[in-house]
């Protein structure tokens, strides 16, 4: 189900009605497991025990590592629920891509083998729902999280509908312990998550579907050289397509999360006004960035070796983390390439961080302009269907097609440019501020009429349930 | 280490420009002291939202109003869910018209029914080309029934690109159509019968946009513009052309204007040599006749029947597609190499007395009276 269909709309008017007229909190909790099943189960019923399986096993293998005397065996339990989880995700997610890569090495070897495709259908939102119930047992083998008793209380940690399938990863550490006790109904909460979820469809709907996804579309499927001017500006449109769509289901999520009296946190904070690619990381998909930090990077050692294996260690970290998203080598470059940005930057700082030159507005200015030209070429990777693609689309974008061809219309550059400049001035000026703060400061009926606004473009664009597009990973 | 309070006011660093200082009581409060409280804008919302449901509602009202005065009534949108809710009506016997527009248009389904005896299961998809749809069919060995196939050359034999992709989209929702995706679909024909504004091929922010006239780059190869909504849909996806299309008007001629670009071929691209396409073009073609007479092999083997029709079109489209694709190079070999019963409307006197109004399609009239006509070729051809 997807949060932009009408479907949505009446399950949710449907699940919010009922939740709220329950007196008994565990009531509540049952119909919130139930109503997660149903959105779930509404793309493929099988998958819903696919996902209860997992759910159930890490509830097991949780009160295992608590229960296990010795650390020796604690981290077997553990290993136990990573090897499971894992090995779920990379049967569902990697099955062909490791079989194509397989059957490629074993050629350049001189073994021609051909393996049988595995006709897989990938479970929507396989890679959150795995992380968020992994996130239960690395933490209890942390000692940060005391197993719960209730099964009925982890399977809607893990699936609690608004973030099931497309994030922000909740750790089942941030939302079990709001488990413990009934929200009330809060007027104000109830109606700013309503606000929310106006704003995350709005993004969706309007600003990623409709003004930047047709530029973006058109420029990474023309099979044919393109000038620089239609190159990038495809590029452009992407970023902003994947920011609106990603960042707008996310606050879609914590918006209905707020409407049934849950916080989920924030998974984006203007992550385009970000200088530096450390700073990038901590404005973009922040729940992963921040999963990947505390259960990859740290204990790999983090920055706490020497600077080689740190800057390796940020490597492996942003290889994965590119694997994460999707089952291509394309995706592996990605994330590569924000490894080594990482580093550079590292770096940098390390020459010129003290200098008081480094600090001043042109340079931060300079400094930011800088990262989102080269998240934009990151962004390259990710969108291109392979590296055919990507190859020429980087020849494009630096001068090497002039005689290229022209195929954007001056609508679509105009919608592209003009929604990219918007994102980028509101990203700049909210930099250090987060959407509450601004709407409180902003003037009443400025907030008003901003809501109305979107609820009218929602309607005037009539979406056609376009699938976000973080539910293929 | 910087205090909470110090956290605070760097959060509210807000420029002067756009935001004014906050009050005291107006700064964000917390609930209970959970780490992952997230903080409520203190505002009055319970008069806000009053006051934006009621913009909301008085802008949706002025809308449906304005589309209502300009000639826009409650009517279905033939999307791929009404298709594939169509497609999966199809039983192994039935009778099923694929193709293009045409069919949708000029074919009555009741007059059909009367002259057939069964009701027919109206399959054709408009911009598109037939063939995948009926190679689909075809390809369900349970189906043995009658296929009636309008074919425009131009469309049925094109070797890919959006004609293509429209039928395999369609195919790929009937495939997989999920049970929200068919809710919505349910949901979304409540609302489409009753309002008139929810037209996706006309009314929607982003053809809104498409419309403001904006003066493209000179060598900019920027795709056509595709015809306003000139028809009703019902349940079963008969179209009919509304009165406004089929009376001499501006409508009607933007319509023939915009048929013209849509039918003449892109010229070739800048990235692969004009000898090599024309060679690849050649080739597909070729696959794709070689193609349709396998298809009709393997539904005559298993009993079923299938009879392909030329429907009318008018004015200087007819001359145009008569130029690009001549019938004595399409439509005379697919008769002849598939040796299946073929009705080109212009052998037929009876037939051929029709004038498409805005050069491609029957009016809603003259649709019923041309399916009359049509139905004793049919019975012939199918040999009824």
């Amino acid at each position: 189900m997807l949060f932009n269909s009408l479907t949505f709309v009446v399950f949710f008017a449907v699940v919010v009605t009922f939740y709220w007229s329950i007196r008994s909190w565990n009531a509540r909790k049952n119909l919130l497991v139930i109503a997660s099943y149903i959105f779930y189960g509404a793309w493929n019923p099988p998958f819903a025990a696919l996902l209860f399986s997992t759910t159930a096993m890490d509830f097991w293998l949780g009160a295992r590592i608590a229960r296990a005397q010795g650390p020796r065996s604690r981290k077997l339990w553990l290993v136990g629920s990573v090897a499971m989880n894992l090995s779920m995700l990379g049967f569902f997610k990697y099955g062909n891509f490791l079989l194509e890569n397989f059957q490629w090495l074993i050629a350049r070897l001189g073994v021609i083998y051909q393996p049988p495709h595995l006709d897989i259908l990938l479970p929507v939102g396989i890679s959150f729902y795995t992380f968020h119930s992994l996130s239960y047992t690395l933490d209890i083998y942390r000692g940060v999280l005391q197993p719960t008793k209730s099964l009925r209380d982890f399977v809607l940690a893990v699936s609690f509908f608004p973030q099931l399938v497309a994030g922000p990863i909740v750790r089942a550490g941030d939302f079990l312990p709001q488990l413990v006790r009934a929200p009330g109904l809060r007027v104000g909460q109830f109606l700013w998550g309503l606000l929310l979820m106006t704003l995350g469809l709005f993004e969706k709907i309007v600003l990623a579907d409709t003004m930047l996804s047709g530029a973006a579309d058109r420029i990474f499927t023309y099979p044919g050289p393109l000038i620089a001017l239609d190159s990038w500006l495809g590029v452009i449109a992407f970023a902003g397509q994947i920011f609106f769509d990603f960042a707008g289901y996310s606050i879609c999520a914590i918006g209905a999360a707020l409407c049934l009296g849950f916080h989920l946190k924030d998974n984006f904070r203007f992550p385009y006004a970000a200088i530096g690619f450390s700073d990038f990381w901590r404005r973009w998909h922040i729940s992963l960035s921040t999963f990947l930090r505390d259960y990859l990077y740290i204990p790999l050692g983090g920055n706490q070796v020497r600077p080689f294996r740190a800057a390796l260690n940020l490597v492996i970290v942003m290889f994965l983390g590119g694997l994460w998203h999707g089952a291509a080598w394309t995706f592996v470059v990605w994330g590569l390439l924000h490894g080594s940005y990482l580093v550079i930057e590292r770096v940098i700082r390390i020459f010129f961080e003290e200098k008081a030159w480094a600090n001043n507005f042109g340079t931060r200015f300079l400094a930011g302009a800088a990262t989102y030209g080269a998240v934009c070429i990151a962004w390259v990777f990710f969108r291109a269907s392979d590296f055919t693609v990507a190859s020429r689309m980087l020849s494009g974008m630096f001068g090497r097609h002039a005689s290229g061809d022209a195929i954007l219309s001056t609508r679509e550059m105009l919608q592209v440019t003009i929604v990219t400049l918007c994102m980028l001035l509101v990203h700049t000026i909210l930099r250090d501020s987060n959407i509450e703060t601004a709407v409180t400061r902003l003037p009443r009926w400025t907030v008003t009429g901003a809501w109305a606004l979107m609820a009218c473009a929602i309607i005037l664009t009539q979406g056609s349930s376009n699938a976000f597009i973080y539910f293929q990973f | 280490m910087p205090s909470s309070t110090s956290n605070f006011k760097r959060i509210l660093r807000l420029p002067r420009l756009f935001f004014r200082t906050p009050t005291r009581e107006e700064s964000v409060h917390g609930g209970p002291p959970l780490e992952f409280e997230r903080p409520i804008p203190a505002l009055p919302w319970r008069g806000m939202t009053v006051i934006v449901v009621l913009l909301v509602c008085a802008a949706t009202f002025a809308w449906e109003l304005y589309a209502r005065s300009i000639g826009y009534t409650p009517t279905l949108n033939d999307t791929e869910d009404l298709w594939a809710q169509v497609r999966r009506r199809i039983q192994p016997e039935s009778l099923v018209i694929v193709g293009d527009s045409r069919p949708l248009f000029d074919l009555d389904l009741d007059e059909l029914e009367k002259g057939l005896g069964k009701r027919p299961i109206q399959i054709a998809l408009a911009g598109s080309c037939a063939y995948p749809v009926l190679a689909d069919l075809v390809n369900d060995d349970k189906f043995h029934g009658t296929v009636i196939c309008s074919v425009v050359p131009g469309m049925f034999f094109v070797p890919g690109g959006p004609l293509l992709e429209t039928s395999e989209k369609a195919l790929k929702r009937y495939r997989t159509q999920t049970v929200a995706q068919r809710a919505s679909h349910h949901l979304g024909m409540f609302l489409e019968e009753r309002i008139a504004f929810l037209k996706q091929e006309d009314l929607t922010l982003e053809r809104l946009l498409a419309k403001v006239p904006i003066p493209n780059r000179p060598y900019a190869q920027v795709p056509p513009t595709f015809p306003p909504d000139f028809q009703t849909v019902d349940h079963e996806r008969r179209m009919r052309m509304i009165e406004k299309c089929a009376q001499p008007g501006e409508l009607q001629t933007r319509i023939q204007q915009i048929w013209l670009p849509l039918f003449t071929p892109p010229p070739p691209p800048s990235y692969v040599p004009k000898e090599v396409l024309m060679e690849r073009m050649g080739k597909a073609v070729e696959a794709r006749f070689r193609d349709t007479v396998a298809t009709v092999n393997k539904l005559r083997a298993r009993g079923g029947k299938i009879v392909f029709v030329r429907f009318p079109h008018s004015g200087e489209l007819k001359r145009l597609e008569d130029r690009l694709s001549p019938r004595e190079k399409t439509w005379d070999p697919l008769i002849k190499s598939t040796v299946a019963p073929g009705i080109y409307y212009s052998d037929f006197p009876e037939l051929s007395g029709f004038t498409c109004p805005e050069w491609s399609h029957l009016s809603a009239g003259d649709s019923v009276e041309f399916t009359k006509r049509l139905v004793p070729h049919l019975r012939t051809g199918l040999g009824m």
